[in-house]
């Protein structure tokens, strides 16, 4: 709730206006029904001619026709308010992805991230279009009919004071009580209209084992189950409702009892103000029932408000570069690196030497932290202590740009864009660069065969909405925009598992042919690539166990020897 | 529509008793509204007393009555709308029952399920939203512009024209609009969603290509796109609303002027000017739920469009052939080629396998290379383009479905597990199967759990491995004499998957068993592997005799031995 008044108090224009118009519209009901028992008491009453009414129907038509034109801009208020603050949301929250690469990286959270940013920032829309307008109108309105009352009758203006209280309190108790039900109701609730789903959903198996047919029964008591306990949380609801009509009109008829005894009885009061109170008294319940219902609208933002501000808040660290252009081929140095996140995954006292041209393989079991390690050395993210050298100097005086000239980084999973194969190989590279080149690219990483079967080549479309390309595929196009970039650190994420005979020989082939004029860090699986590396680095919860060649290795690391032992006879 | 109403018209008490409260709802809001403006005119005339009294009890009593009549209104329309829902579910489930699982096939998008349970909820709103507010707001102009009658024929028509604007025109005219910007809307939507996704998963390559800035802007660009356009269905509802208070208006302030002639030309008593202006001014508030009725409408008219299209597929052609074999058969395939719709590469290519009976056969291949897709096959779910197959003498073409279900033990990478127990998961396997059976199944599959530990929905309380043993447990369970298994173990470990393949063999002796598996682990015991590489079987043979062929097997599993198990 803070956070949406937060958002609200941002948009200080069009709340003004809203308020403004809110006045108007309490003043336009004065108006309209003070013309319309002056209309009609001239013509009933006083016995006038129609022609001494015509300038009063005038202003009276002014007033009626004002009504919906207030509305409609106060609810083009409502809609840009609610457009301001979703613009400025997902800005917000655009902003903090882009800027937060540690939280991004971290791939999981991908897809509730886009729920955050469609549904939650969607979600903010009844807040803001719907119930902001309608409470400042809810609120203002009644005030201003009130005050019209009392200046005309006091004695129906009291009883409108007095009764008043009883809509919101009347609202508060029963939304509560509501609240306490629905959520005893919650799991059962739950449980009754997934039933649809799950046996839909389990319907291949239901099939296997010849069951179907019985499940009619079940979909339907679960059915008529979910009816009678959402009846029940209805009820109260409906009651509410009931005894808030209730109060209205009672109140009203105390009124109109009043009102008809001092007219009739007493005489102490004109036909036109009698009337003027029992056409005002009705709108201004109807004003106060709106207020009540205005909270049911808000609510709904709540959750989604609660979202976008945990999304906001996390903790943001951008990566730091200065200006100095890489040098080529350089030395890449981790030293005394420590960092861990949320997630628990942490690297403690990580020192690495890649020397220029050398081959690095990282090894050791899932969760040790090699991806991390790699990601940093990618300069994806600052670790929180240590620091990265290149050439011995800290990486954060060199500039972004260059950096990322000089380095390809082959994922398991590599990222096909929307759009061709030659865009997605082409990826960041100057536009001028040649068709020739990427097509030279994409034969070296093995693409050859994949295009020539393809009718379009290297102009079909991929991605979301283009032809899905297999994993191996994937890689292979990954590959070659290494080839085209033709960078001095290349960072590989070995596939864990088997892939089909060609994408493994292509990818052995291609890393050689990279590691010719780049050096090579992988996150390694295969024993064939640690045997080829110059380093090895064993990684263990986090800290680098034993590093050195292979053979180093054999003969001094126990872990080590256990690792590549049991893959080779596994 | 026509079936949507025949299937809701089931509950024709609880509908009528609707129409009937809601008219007497609205019509005791218009009298009350009527009887005050009267009551307040003839107490200008200084009537005796005693007319005051009733008519003020009067007013209290339709109050009351309002009041009441919109509470009994609102629970019997919703009990109504539940019961409706209750009934579209049974029958759209007698529709579709059939029709399963070879649908699944049909529609390859995994959403299918949801847009169908989405689409029968959206349903629901048909009773409550579309089908009987017009009814009510219809039956209390009527009623009203019948009443006007005895007053001014003039008046009565006013109002029936208000009534054909507010209720008909206005939100038809609003409807149009809206239908266009809606397009708009999910397009805009579905352009959105496709950015942050390919900025998010992207986003190593983004930001590695420099190309995060550019994909920045493009996101922001895109999601003003859909707030614009969004703002444009919210105007053009604000306009509609706007539009249809502004008739209400005219319509009230003409009845007025038009009221206030008659009285001084003498045509109208000037005692009725004021009811008859309350009644217009309030009874323009039936038409409120008319604003959302358009929409509504085509909602259900789309949701009951896209279900039924599918409930009048042509369930599968009835097979009468039935499987006969009490004891295990055999399966032989002969030369099937198979493309899936929209595919341009055939999945399956010349694939032939011979599975004599009591054999045991595994497939292997990279993923992609058609191994899953011999299981569709075998199960009927696609029927072959060109060969055949087997099973013992009969071709599959020949075969009813349920009858290959019924004699095999079907092991699927997606299992699918139910709300409730475990014990209610097992039962599946047959009604026969007693407690002890069950234990001992959940044993051999070295499974911890007790027959009433709960099972959520999909199963998601249970891990993969957990998943992939109970299956195996409910296979277990089910005795029938052939085994067709997707990669049963792949989230067990190696020692979990040793123990329960033992069992496995142990339950399958003698039975023919066709085991598709990713890892090349485990299948020195096989009588027959298979090779598979897209959609073609490269070799076959034993364990033995394809290391020693040194062939493409031979090389999957070099690289297997050497990755290593971390």
């Amino acid at each position: 709730m803070k956070e949406l008044r937060k958002w609200a108090s941002e948009q200080k224009g069009i709340m003004a206006a809203i308020f403004i118009l809110s006045i108007l519209l309490g003043a336009v009901i004065v108006g309209q029904s003070y013309f319309l028992v002056h209309i009609i008491d001239e013509i009933f009453l006083q016995k006038a001619s129609f022609d001494t009414i015509v300038p009063m129907l005038g202003f009276l038509l002014g007033f009626m026709l004002l009504r919906p034109a207030i509305a409609y801009v106060n609810a083009r208020c409502g809609v840009a308010m609610s457009s301001n603050v979703k613009r400025r949301i997902r800005a917000a929250l655009l902003e903090k992805w882009t800027k937060n690469p540690v939280q991004t990286a971290i791939q999981g959270q991908s897809g509730s991230k886009i729920t955050v940013l469609m549904e939650a920032v969607d979600g903010l829309e009844s807040y803001f279009r719907e119930y902001m307008p309608q409470v400042v109108k809810a609120s203002v309105v009644p005030l201003i009919l009130l005050a019209a009352v009392l200046y005309t009758h006091v004695w129906s203006g009291l009883i409108m004071m007095i009764t008043a209280p009883f809509i919101p309190l009347f609202y508060i108790i029963i939304g509560l009580k509501t609240q306490k039900k629905s959520e005893e109701q919650l799991d059962q609730l739950a449980a009754f209209s997934g039933q649809f789903l799950d046996t839909l959903q389990g319907l291949q198996t239901l099939k296997l084992f010849g069951r179907s047919a019985e499940q009619r029964e079940r979909i339907q008591q679960s059915s008529l189950g979910f009816r009678d306990a959402t009846m029940k949380v209805l009820k109260i609801a409906f009651a509410s409702t009931f005894m808030l009509e209730f109060i209205s009109t009672l109140s009203i008829g105390l009124i109109a009892l009043n009102i008809g005894l001092q007219l009739v009885v007493f005489n102490s009061v004109s036909f036109v103000s009698a009337f003027f109170v029992l056409i005002l008294a009705p709108e201004y319940y109807a004003a106060l029932k709106e207020l009540g219902a205005a909270f049911h609208t808000g609510r709904g933002s709540l959750g989604a408000a609660e979202k976008i501000k945990a999304e906001l808040e996390s903790v943001s660290q951008p990566v730091k570069w200065g200006s100095r252009p890489v040098p080529a081929r350089p030395a890449l140095e981790l030293k005394q690196i420590n960092f861990q996140y949320s997630g628990g995954f942490a690297l403690k006292n990580i020192n690495m030497k890649i020397p220029p041209g050398a081959r690095a393989a990282i090894i050791g079991a899932t969760g040790s932290g090699k991806t991390t390690l790699l990601n940093i050395a990618a300069g994806l993210f600052d670790p929180p202590e240590g620091e990265v050298l290149i050439d011995g100097q800290p990486r954060n005086l060199f500039s972004e740009s260059s950096w990322f000239g000089e380095v390809s980084y082959i994922s398991q999973h590599p990222h096909l864009f929307s759009g061709t194969i030659e865009e997605n190989i082409r990826m960041g590279m100057p536009a001028d660069t040649a068709r020739q080149d990427i097509e030279a690219a994409a034969e070296k990483a093995g693409l050859s065969e994949l295009l020539a079967e393809l009718e379009e080549g290297l102009d079909t479309k991929v991605g979301e909405a283009g032809r899905g390309l297999s994993g191996g595929e994937k890689q292979r196009v990954a590959l070659a925009r290494a080839f085209l970039k033709q960078p001095s650190l290349v960072l590989f994420d070995e596939p864990t598992t088997g892939l089909d005979l060609k994408t493994e020989r292509i990818l052995q082939r291609s890393i050689d042919e990279l590691a010719r004029r780049a050096s090579i860090v992988t996150v390694a699986h295969r024993l064939h690539t640690i045997q080829q590396a110059d380093i090895i680095f064993l990684l263990k919860n986090g800290e680098i166990e034993a590093a050195g060649t292979h053979s180093d290795l054999m003969k001094s690391s126990e872990a080590y020897r256990a690792m590549t032992g049991g893959g080779a006879a596994g | 529509m026509k079936q949507l109403i025949a299937i809701m018209i089931k509950e024709k008490r609880d509908i009528w008793l609707s129409v009937l409260l809601g008219a007497v709802a609205g019509l005791t809001s218009v009298a009350l509204f009527g009887l005050s403006g009267f009551l307040i005119s003839k107490a200008a005339l200084q009537p005796p007393l005693y007319i005051i009294t009733v008519m003020a009890a009067l007013v209290k009593f339709l109050g009351a009555a309002k009041a009441g009549s919109r509470y009994a209104e609102r629970y019997v329309s919703h009990r109504a709308t539940f019961t409706i829902l209750s009934n579209l579910r049974v029958s759209f489930y007698e529709k579709l029952e059939p029709l399963a699982p070879q649908i699944f096939g049909r529609y390859r998008s995994g959403d299918l399920l949801a847009r169908i349970v989405g689409d029968v909820e959206t349903l629901q709103n048909f009773f409550l939203r579309v089908f009987y507010p017009p009814l009510v707001l219809v039956i209390v102009f009527l009623s009203t512009i019948f009443f006007t009658l005895f007053y001014s024929v003039w008046i009565a028509l006013l109002l029936l024209a208000g009534l054909l604007l507010t209720g008909f025109v206005i939100p038809g005219l609003l409807a149009l609009r809206q239908r266009a910007v809606k397009q708009g809307i999910r397009q805009r939507r579905a352009d959105l969603s496709a950015d942050a996704a390919e900025l998010l998963y992207g986003f190593r390559d983004l930001k590695l290509h420099q190309t995060l800035t550019e994909k920045h802007a493009q996101l922001l660009h895109t999601a003003d796109l859909y707030v614009k356009e969004q703002e444009k269905e919210g105007l053009s509802a604000a306009g509609g609303q706007a539009l249809n208070t502004a008739a209400a208006m005219a319509v009230s302030f003409v009845v007025l002027a038009l009221g206030a002639y008659f009285v001084t030309i003498g045509e109208l008593d000037g005692l009725f000017l004021a009811m008859l202006v309350m009644i217009s001014l309030n009874i323009f508030d039936n038409a409120v739920p008319m604003a959302v009725f358009p929409a509504h409408f085509e909602d259900t008219r789309q949701a009951a469009g896209r279900l039924f299209s599918i409930a009048a597929e042509e369930p599968p052609e009835i097979k009468t052939g039935m499987l006969e074999q009490k004891e295990t058969f055999s399966i032989e395939w002969r030369d099937v080629t198979f493309t899936y719709p929209g595919e341009a590469r055939p999945a399956l290519k010349n694939v032939s396998i011979s599975m004599p009976a009591g054999t045991k056969t595994a497939v292997v291949g990279p993923s992609g290379s058609g191994k899953s897709t011999i299981l569709q096959l075998l199960l009927d779910m696609h029927q072959p383009e060109a060969g055949d197959i087997l099973l013992g003498e009969r071709s599959i073409k020949e075969v009813r479905p349920e009858s290959i279900w019924s004699k095999t033990n079907v092991m699927l990478q997606a299992n699918h597990f139910f709300y409730g127990t475990i014990r209610d998961n097992l039962q599946i396997a047959g009604d026969d199967v007693t407690e002890s059976e069950m234990k001992e199944s959940l044993r051999l599959t070295a499974l911890p759990f007790g027959l009433d530990d709960p099972v959520l929905e999909k199963g998601e309380n249970l891990s993969g491995g957990e998943k992939q043993r109970l299956a195996m447990a409910r296979l277990f369970l089910k005795r029938a004499p052939v085994w067709l298994l997707d990669e049963p173990s792949s989230s067990l470990d190696t020692l979990t998957e040793k123990q329960i393949f033992k069992e496995l063999f142990k339950k399958a002796e003698g039975n023919t068993l066709l085991l598709i598996s990713h890892r090349l682990t485990g299948l020195e015991k096989m009588d027959q592997i298979v090779v598979m590489e897209h959609g073609q079987v490269v070799e076959a043979g034993t364990f033995a005799q394809l290391m020693a062929k040194k062939g493409y097997f031979y090389e999957l599993k070099q690289i297997e031995k050497s990755v290593l198990n971390d």
